[in-house]
């Protein structure tokens, strides 16, 4: 079977088993491994991707439901010399990374949900989590930069907002 | 500038944003198209004779490029005692055991050839439990125990005791008998705990003129190379190992496992092979922090003085010794530490089961000891009537005060901390009023750690451009030392900013001999001997320097990437000018140190069968926790959880403040909900993140933290390894507050819902231990 979809931006044909997994595609066949592959069961979040930009575990997406989809992995969230996103400079600033192998599925999951959830409350943004396991940093550290994230996002808005009035 | 405050920073990581941008290349992203996959047939039965084994077969199946078995590496490995083949070899001694492996183009194609190997295996009944392991009549799991090489002399060993330890100090039974003690005893057990590092073990073997060349996820590069060499018959300094950012280790990737099969198949096609442990074979062969039992006795006057300890500690090793031999010395200066007691004896012993074989995990077994001691200390104030914090204030480790080996610690350092806990708990309020109609308890708990010092060599060459390039065999594995404090330190002594300084990541070509990367030794022992290799840089440098500025070397300091005059800032010139010179004069400015244990000695005759007799660095900490348990579901909620921690001195606040957040986190599963259980056919039941409950961001609290800085160390600046010990006392602060908020002995960990139900009901069994004999000595090999 071929499955036809847009991968950071550039169109991707593939040509095999849909049932595939999205993540091996991208490991193996693209040698995009900043998604990880870690429990391959949904429960972990390391191998999380945008796909038409909703957060998913890319362990399971068969890669015959994504025709016509728009897939982001972590490289075409900031490529090349773009800038980082702003959680993942916060993150950088607030020295919150320690082994990283689960940081790429943070920062996927993480993104959408500052992008759909401009007000969430810490017990929030931990409910948001649930998917994402870290065994390294304790968590606190990345939901205090995500929660300081959030109030910079809100207080841009309100700066840009009242220039407009 | 002082030394220390050119070195003191909250410098963030430099590998922070490949990480973050998922352009880091961990050894398990290095998949080329033109690698061959491995894929290992293990056992599925825990005990067995291998009756017929021949993988020829598969190398007639599609894409196969080679097959192993043990016969092709048949030296054994091990820790103390080399008791380890590296693939099966006429026994099969746990569930999982890799028998033999197939190499094949593609990792499909290697599972398929899998079948067609033919294995014949006549099962024995399996030796699944310690209990079973001790009766006189058990089956041997290591029939030729006897004919292993012993690797270090001194520990006592038989059958199924692997190792044996003991520590003895002063005459106990005169302590037990004396009128005016009353007696308590407690008995403990604990279960397993897997690691769970992102990436698992993984390693991919090249053979490169004729050596072996392994890149892996490692912790002990020359732990692996050593071990290579010796189960392939080779020199070791024919393998080679290099090692890429480690996806998390936690002390799993502390010994050698996989990697030498991938030298081995790389031997054979000439071919880089991978080698990757799926996420089952992970769990289910994990090198787990090993299930215990304990039973400890103490004789305390009405006054509330220790007057005598006796102890026993059995240590599942599983199929293989594996660093549960190293760790039976770690009972003397865990359990045997925390508290100034007159006379002491504690034994601690490895014993073999059929089951995975275990490992090292942060803080090791320190962490079940603590938790026993703890809670024993506990069992003792609410038998004789003594309020828990004061008993500890009295009785807490100071100043001259001895430990079970005679060694004699040096400063108050453990008093002064609880002081600490105090002003801390005055400074955050408590949460009772948070509990909400469930059982709260607070309870505040010390331990005691180490530093694992050993040896470490660097050297650092100062390049033209005024940089400079750390060469050591150190690791990054996430806790941030590779990135933060060698650069930290190197640059204060050289005058230059952290990010001049390069820091080479482990060869085993490159750089000379390292313990490893754990045991809180990084930021010590390669730190202390980068300082010794930049005492050399220096002098070549200001050598240099005092001959283009006509000056005496001893007026001239480093200082912002310069070398001025003494008292005269900006006078001089650049270090680059300075290393322009001496390049065409002299020749280019390089460095070497080292820097190993003090060893530091114990009482003549009071350590026995132990690696390391008395502590060089002893590190010290106060853990208080509160919880909240719901009587009706018997789950424990942590509502806050503080800590003060010998640190020495702190390099890098931010990161140690890192470091104790995700440990004490670790240490919450621990206590709570990571549970492993043995099933009946020997297996790891809980083989994926469905049945193991890890620690998810709303299971956690912040922890509020104070570094106490000061303590006594040999590390540099007074520097103590600061990334391991936030785990040791968590267990130990959990139980204590539990027991108290719901009025019954806790003896057990993980303290998961079920357990605490049947606590509250008096449902659950006390341990009890049989095979532990009453009489202390009875437990020893004399």
């Amino acid at each position: 079977m071929t499955v036809t979809f847009r991968l950071n931006g550039e169109d991707y044909r593939f040509r095999d088993d849909p049932m595939t997994p999205l993540v091996d595609i991208l490991r193996q066949e693209r040698f995009l491994t900043g998604t990880k592959a870690v429990c391959r069961e949904g429960f972990c979040g390391a191998c999380t991707v945008h796909v038409d930009a909703e957060a998913v575990p890319s362990c399971l997406k068969p890669v015959g439901l994504l025709e016509g989809c728009e897939v982001v992995t972590i490289e075409g969230l900031s490529a090349g010399h773009q800038a980082l996103h702003p959680l993942q400079a916060a993150f950088e600033a607030a020295d919150a990374v320690q082994c990283g192998m689960c940081f790429p599925g943070m920062v996927m999951s993480l993104s959408a949900f500052m992008r759909d959830n401009p007000d969430a409350s810490r017990a929030d943004i931990k409910a948001a989590m649930v998917g994402n396991i870290c065994r390294c940093t304790g968590y606190e550290r990345i939901v205090d930069t995500v929660a300081d994230c959030l109030a910079q996002q809100l207080h841009t808005a309100k700066v840009a907002g009242g220039a407009g009035v | 500038m002082s030394e220390a405050s050119a070195t003191v920073m909250n410098l963030p990581r430099r590998d922070a944003q490949d990480k973050l941008r998922g352009r880091t290349k961990y050894t398990n992203d290095r998949a080329r198209p033109d690698m061959l996959h491995a894929v290992l047939l293990r056992s599925t039965v825990p005990a067995g004779r291998i009756v017929r084994l021949d993988a020829s077969p598969a190398l007639a199946c599609p894409g196969v490029r080679a097959v192993a078995t043990g016969a092709d590496a048949p030296g054994l490995y091990g820790i103390g005692i080399t008791d380890h083949p590296l693939l099966a070899i006429d026994t099969i001694r746990y569930h999982g055991e890799p028998i033999a492996v197939v190499a094949a183009e593609t990792e499909e194609q290697a599972r398929s050839a899998l079948a067609a190997i033919i294995l014949e295996i006549e099962p024995l009944a399996p030796v699944l439990t310690m209990a079973e392991a001790l009766e006189p009549s058990a089956r041997l799991i290591h029939e030729d125990w006897r004919g292993y090489e012993v690797i270090t002399e001194g520990g006592a060993r038989t059958g199924n005791i692997a190792w044996e330890a003991k520590s003895s100090r002063g005459d106990v039974d005169a302590a037990f008998a004396r009128p005016d003690v009353r007696i308590v005893e407690s008995s403990f057990s604990v279960g397993r705990q897997s690691h769970v590092p992102f990436e698992p073990r993984v390693a991919i073997g090249s053979w490169e003129d004729g050596r072996a060349h392994i890149q892996t996820s490692t912790q002990v590069p020359w732990t692996v190379r050593n071990v290579t060499g010796r189960v392939m018959q080779l020199p070791p300094g024919r393998v080679r190992v290099t090692v890429p950012p480690v996806g998390g280790g936690f002390g799993l990737k502390f010994d050698a496992s996989i990697e030498p099969i991938t030298a081995l198949l790389a031997r054979m096609t000439g071919r880089s092979v991978m080698l990757e442990n799926t996420r089952q074979e992970e769990m289910a062969t994990c090198l787990c922090r090993e299930n215990a039992e304990i039973r400890i006795r103490s004789a305390v006057t009405a006054e509330g003085e220790i007057v005598g300890r006796e102890a026993v500690v059995l240590m599942d090793c599983g199929a293989y010794g594996g660093e549960q031999v190293f760790l039976t010395t770690m009972t003397a200066h865990t359990l045997g530490g925390n508290y100034r007691v007159g006379a002491t004896r504690l034994v601690s012993r490895a014993v073999y089961t059929n089951t995975p074989p275990n490992g090292a995990f942060r803080a090791c077994n320190g962490v079940y000891n603590t938790f026993a001691l703890e809670r024993h200390t506990d069992e003792i104030c609410d038998f004789l009537g003594f309020d828990p914090m004061e008993f500890r204030k009295k009785n807490v480790l100071g100043d001259g005060d001895l430990g079970p080996t005679g060694q004699v610690f040096e400063d108050d350092v453990l008093g002064p901390m609880l002081d600490r806990m105090e002003t801390l708990r005055a400074k955050t309020g408590t949460l009772e009023a948070k509990a909400d109609g469930r059982l709260y308890g607070m309870a505040t708990t010390v331990g005691t750690w180490f530093v694992f010092t050993g040896p470490s060599a660097a050297t650092v060459n100062l390049n033209a451009d005024g940089s400079a390039t750390l060469v050591t065999s150190g690791v990054e594995i996430g806790s941030g030392t590779m990135m933060q404090s060698l650069p930290q330190i190197v640059a204060g002594q050289l005058g230059l900013s952290p990010d001049q300084v390069i820091v080479r990541e482990a060869d085993t070509d490159a750089a000379g001999l390292d313990v490893g990367v754990g045991g809180g030794r990084t930021t010590v022992s390669i730190g202390a001997a980068s300082i010794s290799a930049c005492a050399e840089v220096k002098e070549k440098l200001l050598r240099a320097a005092g001959e283009m500025l006509q000056t005496r070397p001893e007026d001239l300091v480093l200082q912002g990437g310069r070398v001025e005059i003494s008292g005269r800032p900006g006078s001089g010139t650049t270090i680059p000018a300075v290393v322009a010179h001496a390049q065409a004069s002299t020749g280019p400015i390089t460095g070497s140190g080292a820097f190993t244990a003090k060893n530091t000695p114990a009482m003549a005759g009071c350590a026995m069968g132990h690696f390391i007799d008395a502590l060089d660095i002893p590190v010290f900490v106060v853990h208080e926790a509160e919880v909240a348990v719901d009587p009706d579901t018997g789950h424990v909620e942590v509502l806050a959880y503080r800590v003060v921690q010998d640190v020495g001195r702190a390099l890098n606040p931010r990161a140690v403040m890192g470091q104790i957040q995700g440990g004490v986190v670790q240490g919450l599963g621990y206590a709570l909900h990571e549970e492993v259980t043995i099933t009946a056919d020997g297996r790891i039941a809980q083989d994926d993140f469905e049945t193991y409950r890890l620690p998810l961001a709303g299971d956690v609290v912040p922890v509020v933290a104070d570094l106490y800085e000061g303590a006594p160390s040999l590390g540099p600046l007074g520097a103590k390894g600061a990334g391991e010990v936030p785990i040791l006392a968590v267990g130990a602060a959990i139980a204590c507050a539990v027991s108290r908020a719901i009025g019954k002995p806790v003896r057990q960990l993980p303290l998961t819902p079920p357990r605490v139900l049947r606590l509250l009901h008096d449902r659950e069994p006390q341990p009890d231990f049989p095979h532990i004999a009453p009489g202390w000595a009875t437990n020893t090999l004399g």
